[in-house]
């Protein structure tokens, strides 16, 4: 064996001797057979825990399993399906959840108020000013904060941006797992653009820590403002073009209408909210439903569609970035002077109490409900994320579909697993 | 490897009649005798290469015109020929002139790989869209050779961990980067997997994934902007090339520190 050539890197490096590194009883190299035996065994691996595992462990005549995830490209994140085929339809399906819990809550509580908006940030990655404002909401009904009107003006034009970029990335991952390559495309340059103005904003293109307690983090400026003059206008014709990719396409239509059917009966049973909720008739909207924010002064409509298939949601998704588009219209005709920030003081100790605040996300309602013990920690912080609901109905919606309409229907539910894991 | 196809090639009967009829006093010195090393040639076996390798100097030329027989291309064509003869045994410099440049594949492939370099297409968390970003219309990766992101792991070069690794997802990624072929390269990609980031403090994620596999470039940023993805996989690149053919130094298999 040659001797080893000196390493071009600078970066000191732990020394170690090459036979020890080679050694059966190094814990190192032991890894791959522990995988293989006990840890990573394809379906049916487990002791079955409950009835329903047993129930689907259990292989009919014909039938076999397939398992999807928790790395693939269609999985919204890290999400497993476990299959139960027959021949190309599905039979039955185990989703594996967990592969993305972070312990978020558990951190807020360990965290002062201020920290918690930081923390709550990476659960809607996607659009994650909506965690943000549901954790300052139910901060500030406990506090009993005034918000300056120019701030909640802000929080909603900021707001109503990122929701037009979630649903245009919505739009691109449905084509893309329907096999359409080229609207992701057109949505990442929207979407580009609206998180590098929210950057000009906040400081982060995702990530955005930008909502206080009692206000925003800073005032409009003047490269937001001029980012957003340009995008405003030709936003709503962008926003035709890019949808008409998809409403005249043929093999879209056909692929996705009538494909997982959700009916108003089990919307209801499972809390589904967003626009999954409104796709199957029930006008349910936590802007109208329970007004928070500036929403009751703001003219928007509420649209609804009564099919409850993926198209359905597509394009109700669609309507909503039309009314976005207005809302921020609004905003900026009626933007308010004055200041962005409450007078608050460094250390938040509020009184012993609990309070629940809501936002409609571009998934649902988002909430958070929050209990003070009267330190300057929350002593409960508990995250309602709609995507784990808009889940569930997963394993309802599969069975009696083909096996390439699965991810159509779960692309077409939207769902984060940063927000399902949490 | 390059084949010197700038004059048509003459057959080998017809090179040693022309040698032959070269082959006079007033010739340059040292020229080989291809005849002779011919007749030592052991026959070709079927499906064995034929076609000579020759690698035309290009690189520099001799001060003196008439050195190296005055610059023609050599009469040895092939590995083979080369190997029988004394001609890389002779003192007079002819095959270090790059006529041909034996090497070992790594080398070249390297340099191949790092203008090549394919991404595993997988993402863990909030990073994963800030790689989508950046393979995407705006900052358009595919520029550097970085784009096909692969689905399966047989056909990735780099592995660009984007996301929080929690430890129910360890052990599948390490399955990933089992799975992918050698040579294979390792990205961190923001703060969660360079070292825990705001999660270091959470019971559940992995504090950095050089805990489970070899990294060979970290890029710090809670997400980093698709701009430092390309940077980080420039720097890739550059370490590919500084490293070529120098593979087996690589360590293999997990890089656990020994108090963890």
């Amino acid at each position: 064996m040659p001797t080893r050539p000196a390493r071009t890197s600078s970066r000191p490096k732990t020394p170690r001797p090459p036979e020890q590194s080679r050694s059966q009883d190094d814990p190192r190299i032991m890894l791959d057979r522990e995988v293989t035996s006990d840890l990573y065994e394809p379906v049916p691996p487990y002791p079955t825990q409950t009835e329903r595992e047993a129930e689907f462990y259990t292989r009919g005549d014909g039938e076999m399993f397939l398992n999807v995830g928790p790395h693939h490209p269609a999985t919204h994140g890290v999400l497993r399906l476990v299959l139960k085929l027959s021949g190309e339809q599905v039979v039955d399906v185990d989703p594996v959840l967990g592969y993305l819990h972070r312990g978020v809550e558990k951190i807020c509580e360990n965290s002062d108020y201020y920290h918690v908006i930081d923390h709550v940030d990476p659960l809607e990655y996607v659009s994650s000013l909506f965690q943000e404002w549901a954790a300052v909401l139910a901060f500030e009904q406990l506090m009993d904060v005034e918000v300056p009107p120019r701030a909640e003006y802000i929080r909603v034009l900021s707001g109503e941006l990122l929701r037009i970029a979630s649903h245009t990335l919505f739009m691109g991952f449905l084509a893309l797992d329907l096999g359409g390559l080229t609207p992701i495309l057109y949505s990442f340059i929207e979407r580009d653009e609206i998180v590098e103005m929210l950057a000009a904003l906040t400081g982060a293109r995702m990530l955005f820590n930008y909502f206080r307690i009692g206000g925003v983090n800073g005032d409009l400026n003047h490269e937001f403002m001029s980012r957003l003059g340009d995008w405003m206008s030709r936003a709503a014709k962008q926003t035709e073009a890019n949808t008409g990719l998809l409403n005249q396409n043929e093999i879209f239509v056909r692929r996705a209408r009538g494909v997982g059917v959700m009916n108003r009966e089990m919307a209801l049973r499972f809390g589904v909210t967003g626009g999954n909720v409104r796709a199957s008739g029930i006008p349910f909207d936590v802007r109208r439903a329970h007004p928070y924010s500036v929403y009751p002064q703001l003219d928007f409509n509420v649209p609804t569609r009564t099919e409850g298939d993926a198209l359905a949601r597509y394009l109700i998704r669609m309507d909503e970035v039309r009314e976005s588009i207005r809302i921020i219209d609004q905003c900026l005709d009626n933007m308010p002077d004055g200041p962005v920030m409450a007078k608050l003081p460094r250390l938040l100790r509020p009184h012993p109490g609990r309070a629940w605040g809501a936002v409609e996300g571009p998934r649902g309602m988002l909430g958070v409900y929050a209990i003070s013990d009267g330190s300057d920690q929350p002593f409960r912080f508990r995250i309602h994320d709609p995507s784990f609901m808009n889940l569930e109905v997963v394993p309802h919606l599969l069975p009696g579909n083909l096996l390439a309409d699965t991810m159509a229907i779960v692309s077409s539910l939207d769902p984060i697993m940063g927000g399902i894991d949490k | 490897m390059a084949v010197d196809d700038r004059r048509p090639r003459p057959t080998r009967a017809a090179r040693a009649a022309a040698s032959a009829a070269e082959s006079t006093p007033g010739s340059a010195a040292g020229a080989p005798q291809p005849a002779a090393a011919e007749s030592q040639l052991a026959p070709l076996g079927p499906g064995e290469l034929t076609a000579p390798i020759v690698v035309p100097n290009t690189l520099w030329r001799a001060t003196n015109p008439l050195a190296y027989d005055g610059g023609r291309p050599a009469e040895i064509t092939h590995l083979r020929e080369f190997g029988l003869t004394d001609a890389g045994r002779r003192d007079d410099a002819r095959w270090g002139a790059f006529q041909v440049v034996p090497t070992t594949a790594d080398n070249i492939l390297d340099l191949i790989r790092s203008n090549s370099l394919w991404p595993l297409l997988s993402g863990l968390a909030c990073c994963a869209f800030e790689m989508m970003s950046g393979a995407t219309s705006k900052n358009d990766m595919d520029r550097w050779g970085m784009f096909p992101f692969r689905a399966s792991p047989r056909q990735a070069d780099v592995l660009i961990v984007a996301g929080t690794l929690t430890t129910k997802m360890a052990g599948p990624l390490v399955r990933l980067w089992e799975q992918m072929p050698e040579p294979k390269w390792c990205v961190a990609l923001g703060d969660c997997t360079v070292s825990g980031g705001r999660y270091k403090r959470s019971y559940s994620t992995v504090q950095g994934i050089d805990r489970v596999m070899p990294v060979d470039v970290y890029i710090p940023g809670c997400p980093p902007r698709p701009e430092g993805l390309i940077y980080g996989m420039l720097q890739l690149g550059q370490i590919v090339k500084d490293k070529r053919g120098r593979w087996p130094e690589r360590e293999i298999g997990p890089t656990v520190p020994e108090k963890i």
